[in-house]
């Protein structure tokens, strides 16, 4: 059985919803807690969930991105490993370097819960390989995605927009809701996908992100 | 300072003080006189309710813990149980409408968890004023703000709310906070009643500050003018902490390492260490020196009267001690022993080796005055506000589509989106719909049922009738579950009234719960938690009185109806009991109309359409129905249309007591429920299944227009549009 690491630090909340998704795909999930590195060898996959990690205090993941598990969730990604952040994950992913810009505030300055309508630019061969179109909730203050001029022609050249709005919630750069890295083993979107497993939810896209 | 001084800095009357002197034999000294002062107060000892509260229906098969704890707790079968309850945080939140508001949250979080339920959903009930009110913009930014703040960072989901707008709060609102926990098969549900000689008293959480000091006897008053004086009352939340406090509470308790826990609300640890050691028939010997402080210049009584947030007492076998900590300390929070718990029944608080109070904790709390009605006298209730039933109950409209589209544009009518849109309603990933539908439902993980959070009363209902409006507050919410397909299964509120000193409040008050026992009683589904929150006024203007409830239902299928239509071609239909018909609030605001009605709620009669109702949504494959609720049966359909589908509608058979066409469109009857099914589904109803149900046909779905005889023709989608109309009347909102 396909062994997911899911991390956790202090303030995470959308732990237990990711730890479920995986037991629906039939993977393993084990707790991978802030304070502590794990050997890179015993995981397939790790996922960082969304929450308010460390309340948010100071900005969104930088106090998340300088803890222990860190260090060995970037040996992890370098080591080619597929890795998904999702909305704080993100967030914390981009404060290790390990995806491209930044998260911040959304425009509007007001939290924002709804389901949006993504768009696939470039498919990530370990999340969500055959989505093409699909339907998500967000609930984040802080996902408007940022990233200079020249990084952005950068991205846009190697394929590592991931998904985008088609109606944009927050003042997204070119309205991207998630990115990859170069390698295109690391993956970072503000939605969801967790929150979208059965159709009782309100919707089952999120299924094939896992 | 002498004893006038004394009284009015305590918030003690001169009967208190005399019923005090005869408990200790001798006059009150030292800190006993702020002992006294937070747990006699009103928030605290519920002096002016308890006599009434003991009379309300509280128990059924299902309640496996009612008044007297945390929260109620009842059994929904199959090893699940529900911890719920709600509470008010009215003064604060007036004052610095984000803390108080994200206090209340935090506060009525910790009274779920400290029973031993992983908090699972909230709830909010909200009264403001009008919205051109000196302030009103500020406060509903900010309460929205708090509560946003709070619940999206602790990670329990908002699912349900409702939001009232009316002149009598505009100097006083309501911000009145529901959770929920959930006890998944197998797992304990704790109590705060302490026990164990040499069992140590622990305190964990966040450190103690200054700031909520005296912020119970801040709530049991009236407000006047000088509210910025009382800002430092105000308690300050950190929704982070209390999402650690969460999540180390729930360890310990899973790991058995508890005796017996409470959070520490209101009065702060003179409250939880004095009920505590009550409950449980011990007493405490507790050296204030342990507390952790984040100023240790703190005196006592400022340690004993802090109301900082995110801190619980918990008591535990001296053995378990360091796990404890090591579970804490693991998750950031302080875990220190403060005290011992001691056989002979006496609460003995010391510091610096001196010992400032030994004292037999009955006498603050099973002893706190109970005021009966020789002190708080009030007069058996006479209907009020009633017309004869051939009477008209609202001026004739000229213009039905106009008077429609300005129902739908009302502030009291028109959507919350701006409201819920800031709230996370799906983190734990079991929200099913979210905060547009008129119910919160969340999926019961292990036995895969639905469970439905409401809230109920109608403040124009109370205007009409206290005892109608106390009915009501219980009625109508339970019909919205079965119209659902939910049974309604217990119930907790939130009773918010003026000055309990005036005669008329405290009549208002009598039969409002009065009626709201009468009601619970006939349905079988008792009140088993609540709070109370007296002196709702400002400048002595008192608020509508608002008993604000909380139901909860139970339906086996996460499938059900939605509250929109969703196909076309279906048989759109009225299933009535009609017992009283009302004018309505839109006439009362708009054409200065007191509200009026004729006819009375029978308790009885309207439990049996209840379980009419709800069979008949379960039994005909209902697809989506409807509540006739507020502004009338027009505006009921209306928003039935807000997901693009429209309908043909004739009124000529639609209702037994409204005669007019401008009646039968915006007053109301009590109870009609819209609903549509199937015209095969419909042909097979056999009315006589039915026997609490006038079924009448009102026509077919379909469409992109909402057509009402030959005098409403209106598009969806100019529907849709008058009904977002927030902005209107908040542009100053960002």
């Amino acid at each position: 059985m396909k062994k997911v690491g899911v991390v956790r630090f202090l303030g995470t909340n959308c732990d237990r919803d990711i730890w479920q998704a995986c037991e629906t795909k039939g993977y393993q999930p084990e707790w991978l807690w802030h304070e502590d590195n794990f050997d890179i060898n015993n995981y397939e996959a790790v996922i960082i969930p969304g929450g308010f990690s460390y309340g948010d205090y100071l900005r969104c993941g930088a106090m998340a991105a300088k803890s222990p598990v860190m260090k060995s969730v970037v040996e992890f990604a370098e080591s080619g490993k597929p890795v998904l952040g999702i909305c704080n994950g993100f967030q914390i992913l981009c404060e290790v370097g390990l995806l491209p810009g930044a998260l911040v505030r959304n425009t509007k300055g007001m939290f924002v819960d709804k389901w949006i309508e993504l768009k696939t630019e470039n498919p990530c061969e370990h999340w969500g390989a055959s989505v093409k179109e699909s339907k998500l909730p967000i609930a984040h203050g802080e996902g408007r995605f940022h990233i200079e001029p020249d990084q952005l022609e950068k991205i846009k050249k190697s394929g590592q927009i991931w998904l985008t709005y088609k109606e944009n919630p927050n003042g997204s750069v070119e309205d991207i809701a998630g990115v990859l890295n170069e390698n295109k083993n690391v993956a970072g979107l503000m939605p969801h996908p967790e929150r979208a497993m059965f159709d009782w939810m309100g919707g089952n896209d999120g299924f094939s992100f896992f | 300072m002498s004893l006038e001084e004394n009284l009015k800095k305590y918030r003690i009357s001169k009967g208190e003080y005399g019923l005090i002197c005869d408990q200790l034999g001798r006059e009150p000294k030292g800190i006993e006189w702020a002992l006294y002062s937070a747990l006699w107060s009103e928030h605290c000892s519920y002096k002016s309710s308890k006599y009434h509260l003991k009379k309300l229906f509280s128990q059924s098969e299902r309640v496996l813990q009612s008044f007297g704890e945390n929260a109620g707790v009842i059994d929904l079968g199959q090893g699940e149980r529900v911890a719920f309850k709600m509470e008010s945080h009215n003064h604060p939140s007036f004052i610095e409408p984000y803390e108080g508001a994200a206090t209340g949250v935090g506060g009525i979080l910790r009274d779920i968890f400290t029973m031993g339920a992983r908090p699972v959903a909230l709830a909010n009930y909200l009264c403001f004023g009008e919205p051109e009110a000196d302030r009103m913009s500020t406060l509903v930014k900010g309460v929205v703000s708090g509560i946003s703040g709070y619940g999206n960072c602790v990670g329990v989901p908002n699912i349900s709310g409702q939001t009232e707008f009316h002149s009598s709060y505009n100097g006083n609102i309501l911000v009145n906070a529901f959770a929920l926990g959930l006890f998944r098969p197998g797992e304990k549900v704790f109590t705060s009643q302490a026990e164990g000689e040499g069992n140590l008293v622990v305190y964990v959480g966040a450190k103690t500050g200054r700031e909520g000091v005296h912020g119970a006897s801040m709530a049991s008053e009236s407000f006047d003018d000088d509210n910025e004086a009382k800002k430092p009352n105000v308690q300050i939340g950190d929704p982070f902490f209390e999402k650690l406090l969460i999540e180390s509470c729930i360890e310990v308790m899973e790991k058995g390492l508890v005796v017996a826990i409470q959070d520490m609300g209101a009065a702060g640890l003179t409250s939880s260490s004095f009920e505590m050691s009550s409950n449980g028939g011990v007493g405490f010997d507790i050296s204030l020196d342990e507390v952790p402080l984040r100023d240790s210049r703190m005196t006592p009584e400022e340690i004993l009267l802090s109301e900082s947030q995110e801190r619980m007492l918990l008591i535990c076998k001296p053995e378990n001690l360091q796990a404890i900590k090591d579970v804490f300390s693991r998750w950031n929070l302080d875990a220190t022993s403060i005290g011992k718990v001691t056989k002979e029944k006496r609460i003995k608080l010391s510091w610096r080796n001196e010992v400032l109070c030994d004292i037999d904790p009955d006498n603050l709390v099973d002893n706190a005055p109970l005021y009966g009605p020789e002190d708080r006298p009030f007069n058996a209730w006479v209907k009020t506000n009633r017309v004869g039933s051939k009477d008209a109950l609202i001026n004739e409209v000229k213009n039905y589509e106009l008077r429609l589209l300005k129902c739908l544009s009302d502030v009291r009518g028109c959507n919350r989106n701006w409201i819920f849109d800031q709230y996370d309603q799906r983190v734990g990933a079991q929200t099913i719909g979210d905060c547009s539908g008129d119910v919160g439902v969340i999926r019961l993980p292990d036995s895969e049922r639905a469970l439905s959070v409401v809230l109920g009363c109608r403040p124009y209902m109370m205007r009409l009738d206290s005892a109608e409006g106390g009915k009501d507050s219980i009625a109508y919410p339970s019909i919205e579950l079965a119209s659902l397909g939910f049974e309604p299964l217990a119930v907790t509120d939130c009773l918010n009234f003026g000055n309990p000193e005036k005669k008329e409040l405290m009549t208002e008050f009598v039969a409002s719960v009065q009626g709201m026992s009468e009601q619970c009683e006939a349905l079988k589904a008792p009140i088993i938690s609540g709070n109370v929150s007296l002196y709702n006024e400002t400048i002595e203007k008192n608020v509508t009185s608002t008993p604000s409830t909380g139901v909860v239902g139970l339906r086996d299928s996460v499938y059900g109806p939605s509250n929109t239509i969703k196909k076309e071609g279906q048989v759109i239909a009225l299933l009535s009991m009609e017992q009283l018909k009302v004018s309505g609030q839109y006439a009362e605001i708009h054409d200065n109309q007191p509200m009026k009605a004729c006819g009375e709620i029978n308790t009885a009669a309207t439990a049996g359409f209840v379980i009419d109702l709800r069979s008949f949504v379960l039994d005909n494959k209902v697809s989506s129905s409807k509540v006739v609720g507020k502004f009338g049966l027009a505006y009921t359909l209306a928003r039935m249309c807000m997901n693009g589908i429209g309908a043909t509608i004739s009124t000529d058979d639609s209702s037994k007591l409204l005669e007019s066409t401008t009646e039968k469109y915006f007053a109301e009857s009590l109870y009609q429920v819209v609903v549509c099914l199937s015209e095969d589904d419909f042909q097979k109803v056999n009315e006589d299944d039915y026997r609490n149900l006038e079924i009448v046909n009102l026509g077919k779905t379909g469409g992109s227009k909402l057509v009402i005889d030959d005098n409403i023709e209106l598009s969806t989608e100019k529907l849709i549009e008058a009904y977002k109309s927030w902005g209107e009347h908040f542009e100053t909102l960002a």
